[in-house]
């Protein structure tokens, strides 16, 4: 089944936190605005009457400006000065019914990586070891970097990375650990687009639109369904009124 | 090709859209021979469900003839007649091999939204959001249909369209919703909602072995057709309070299992339900839960309670303290149509069950926005919609 963990790099996530509440205290401002309208609608809702009814609207009038929401949409409004990035490192798994070793050969395939990056980039082999990968953000933004497997355990792990001078500086890892209970293999993705020692990566990143989280669920999404049913369930040329393909 | 599409709240037209082809190597194409309108159609038709887009296909209970395959499809042929499930099934992963086909881990495009609003990703669907896959609907000439050796079933014997049809959803899911209840002998069976997934409720509740069935809603045409084909009692709620009149024809006991075919949109009366459709336009509350509450009231000690009724998100003031000291179980899910397609077509095959008993309006497609207005306002003792493309 699908179990998911994300866990950010926890000190570098506080030192961002801590750098953005000095930097003119918006995020600690937004948070208390935050509470205290949070609070406006608990008390108004469980107050049950005009006064309360008026309190709660009131609270989360402010609470949806405060938080960026968009009326209508649901979607958030990324707050100004904060990373797309929403972090350096994330982490997530998939338990995946396959066994490991069968895992390894897969993810080892340029095919394969090719396929289940296809979401954000465009991967080619480079012989020996080497990917080339080349990402298309809004506006025309591009990108494109190598990595080199830099560890190697066949059935356990591999991990790969660019040189650190890369526009976008990046790492990743995949382990393969044998699930509880006969039910295959755990896998866990961590990538990283700002490896420690640079923050032109982060910055590169967010111009590119490139969310790790998203990006390492929706690697590790695709590539169960790969391996599970023999494709990545898609909506291209998908018929709507809008025309062909997904979400046009 | 012409197909019906979303596009905000009471507002279904009839499109021009580009038609389907084959992306996967597991896909199907279908040429639609019949196509319905479900009562959780309705649910988009009210605009509750999120993640819908402007021009998006509706229609999620379709049967057609199969006019191409994918060079990996092995169960089907050009020239077939199948029934497509509503539910998109990889077969392979381990929900599917459970046969929990309606939580596939592989087949919703879209599995990261849903997995940000519920936790875990269900099954893609047919028409029904981008968060439940974003798959084009069926209420259209042509429909792809992806892992097609999983999901459709192919009718070889000469059961017209109007019974063959609601294999796609609301005779399985009338199916599941009896079995999850947990039926055993001398249960009295409570079902709020007499659409057309309440109505094989009550049949499937008999099938099951039910000693008596009771029927909740307030159009007379449904109460009746509870009444008159399905044998069930039935009780109006907006002339009696439902919670006294089950009391007494219990004994004081409550009925056994209660299944609530009703979902977001319940209507209910009284203060409570002006209050959910205030909170629901405050944003307050995603759902309008009226029959949940009133059937964990209703329910007897240590009964069943089965939802196949479609809600959306949170819900307000449930009371858990009743489900809890009450001892009640709660089983719910979308339907795992693939299980049920194989044996309930055999019924239907040997004439125990006709399901064309719920069906009120057959129409042309080009006709879908005015029959989903009819639909929605129960005009014309509406229960049932086919479309024909």
């Amino acid at each position: 089944m699908a179990t998911h963990d994300t866990t950010h790099e926890r000190d570098a996530g506080e030192a961002q936190q801590a750098g953005r509440a000095a930097r003119g205290g918006g995020w600690l401002r937004q948070a208390i605005t935050v509470l205290i309208s949070g609070a406006l609608v608990v008390r108004g809702v469980r107050k049950r009457s005009l006064r309360g009814i008026v309190m709660a609207v009131l609270g989360g009038a402010i609470l949806v400006r405060t938080m960026g929401i968009t009326p209508g949409t649901g979607e958030r409004e990324r707050p100004v000065g904060r990373a797309a990035t929403g972090g350096t490192e994330v982490t997530r798994s998939i338990t995946i019914g396959r066994p490991a070793d069968e895992l390894y050969e897969a993810w080892r395939d340029p095919g394969t990586m090719s396929e289940i990056m296809g979401h954000f980039a465009e991967i080619q082999s480079a012989g020996d070891d080497r990917l080339h990968w080349t990402v298309h953000g809004p506006r025309g933004w591009e990108a494109s970097w190598e990595t080199r497997i830099v560890d190697d355990q066949p059935g356990e792990l591999i991990r790969w990375r660019s040189p650190t001078d890369a526009m976008v500086p990046n790492e990743g890892v995949v382990r393969f650990d044998e699930a509880p209970g006969d039910r295959g293999t755990k896998v866990t993705l961590s990538i990283s687009f700002d490896p420690p020692g640079g923050n032109i990566g982060e910055a590169a990143a967010r111009r590119l639109d490139l969310v790790p989280e998203t990006i390492a669920g929706e690697a590790l999404s695709r590539f169960k369904s790969l391996v599970e049913s023999g494709e990545i369930p898609s909506l291209d040329e998908n018929p709507s009124g809008r025309g062909s393909g997904d979400m046009v | 090709m012409k197909a019906l599409t979303w596009h905000g709240k009471q507002d279904v037209r009839v499109e021009d859209v580009p038609r389907p082809s084959l992306v996967n190597p597991n896909d199907a194409i279908i040429e639609v021979t019949a196509t319905a309108i479900c009562g959780s159609d309705l649910h988009l038709y009210h605009d509750r469900i999120p993640s819908m887009q402007k021009g998006d296909i509706l229609g999620h209970e379709t049967m057609g003839e199969v006019v191409e395959i994918g060079n990996e499809v092995e169960s089907l042929e050009v020239g077939d007649r199948v029934v497509v499930p509503f539910t998109i099934s990889c077969g392979s992963c381990w929900f599917c091999e459970e046969e929990l086909y309606s939580l596939c881990d592989n087949s919703n495009p879209n599995a990261e939204i849903a997995r940000s609003m519920l936790g875990h990703s269900p099954a893609g669907l047919y028409g029904y959001s981008h968060m439940m896959g974003g798959y084009a609907g069926g209420q259209a000439e042509y429909l792809r249909v992806p892992y097609a050796d999983v999901g459709p079933i192919t009718i070889d014997s000469d059961v017209p369209d109007e019974q063959a049809l609601f294999l796609s959803d609301v005779f399985p899911t009338g199916y599941m919703a009896a079995e999850n209840a947990d039926i055993e002998e001398n249960d009295t069976v409570a079902v709020w909602g007499c659409g057309a997934v309440g109505q094989f409720c009550i049949q499937s509740a008999w099938l099951l072995g039910a000693d008596r069935v009771i029927a909740i809603d307030r159009f007379p045409e449904r109460l009746s057709l509870a009444r008159d084909h399905g044998d069930a009692e039935v009780i109006n709620y907006e002339e009696t309070e439902v919670y006294d009149r089950l009391m007494e024809m219990t004994g004081g006991r409550g009925p056994d299992r209660c299944i609530d075919a009703v979902g977001t949109d319940a209507h209910g009366t009284g203060v409570t339900a002006a209050s959910d459709r205030m909170k629901q336009r405050l944003r307050l509350e995603d759902d309008r839960p009226y029959v949940l509450r009133e059937a964990i009231k209703c329910c007897r000690k240590g009964g069943t309670l089965s939802v196949p009724g479609a809600y959306v998100g949170h819900v307000d003031t449930l009371p858990f303290g009743a489900l809890m000291n009450k001892g009640l179980t709660v089983k719910t899910g979308q339907t795992h149509v693939q299980r049920y397609l194989d044996p309930l077509l055999q019924q239907i095959e040997e004439g125990e069950i006709d399901p064309s008993f719920v069906l009120t309006h057959e129409r042309p497609l080009e006709n879908g926005p005015e029959m989903y207005e009819t639909f929605n306002n129960k005009e014309d003792d509406c229960i049932k919609v086919i479309l024909r493309p």
